[in-house]
């Protein structure tokens, strides 16, 4: 099972061929959303005058930004190793990275509320995104573990 | 907010950027920066990344995040403009619905 460690100030996060491949999927599947679905829609301003400025001269470089912390997953899930060892920076990328894509797969499901893992039937709960929220979850809560420690 | 199972918290790290709030005048009051509820985001995460953008300890990170999760946002830095909107690109970076508006 993927897991996030620290073993002598260094950062490893371990998956598996199987775990990659999830994550190749995954990421392949929902980053073309990423800036599409309304929760990943950077919106500062009320005022729409400021909010145009806003993404005419912020939205660009957020977005370059996402893609970065994107690269850093891609990089690491087709690099062929179970153990990938991380720096500070690469490790706060893949909990950037996973939370965008998690907040990608949840606005796809339309989830609105708190509560929605607790709420969720049967056939929300086979559903390819409801799997992929609770996994990509589970590796961002390691990851933060090992960055807060 | 999503539940979390974070581990106990560690000490605060050296924060990316300087404590909202030293930069006050009175001809530019601040802006609010303003964090808003969402029901996917971790709430650990939420702690982590407003220690790391703002510098606060882990105490303040934590009732900030409890107070986006129960009221439905917080203010969480009061900045100049400019810095404001720095703050809140830097939160839609990690992904936090984040907005700013005239303190």
């Amino acid at each position: 099972m993927a897991e996030v460690r620290k073993r002598r100030g260094r950062i490893q996060i371990i998956l598996d061929a199987d775990e990659r491949a999830a994550l190749v999927m995954i990421v392949g599947q929902l980053a073309p959303s990423l800036g599409q679905v309304r929760p990943t829609v950077p919106v500062a301003y009320d005022d729409p005058e400021f909010q145009a400025e806003y993404d005419r001269w912020v939205r660009p470089e957020i977005e370059r930004s996402r893609e970065a912390d994107l690269d850093v997953i891609r990089d690491c899930i087709g690099s062929g190793e179970d153990v990938t060892v991380l720096t500070e920076e690469q490790a706060l990328a893949w909990a950037r990275g996973l939370n965008l894509l998690r907040i990608t797969a949840g606005g796809i499901m339309g989830v609105e509320k708190d509560g929605w893992e607790q709420q969720a039937d049967d056939a929300v709960r086979r559903s390819p995104e409801f799997r992929v929220l609770l996994a990509l979850g589970l590796i961002q809560e390691e990851l933060i573990a090992v960055l807060e420690g | 907010m999503a539940p979390s199972t974070a581990q106990p918290p560690a000490p605060a790290e050296t924060p990316i950027e300087a404590p909202a709030g030293s930069e006050h005048t009175v001809r530019d009051p601040g802006w609010d920066v303003l964090v808003w509820n969402d029901p996917i985001t971790l709430m650990s995460y939420v702690v982590l990344v407003f220690r790391r953008l703002f510098g606060y300890d882990f105490e303040t990170a934590t009732k900030l995040m409890l107070q986006v999760h129960h009221e439905g946002k917080a203010v969480v830095a009061t900045q100049p403009r400019e810095q404001a909107e720095v703050s809140v690109s830097r939160l839609h970076g990690f992904g936090l619905q984040a907005t700013m508006g005239r303190g």
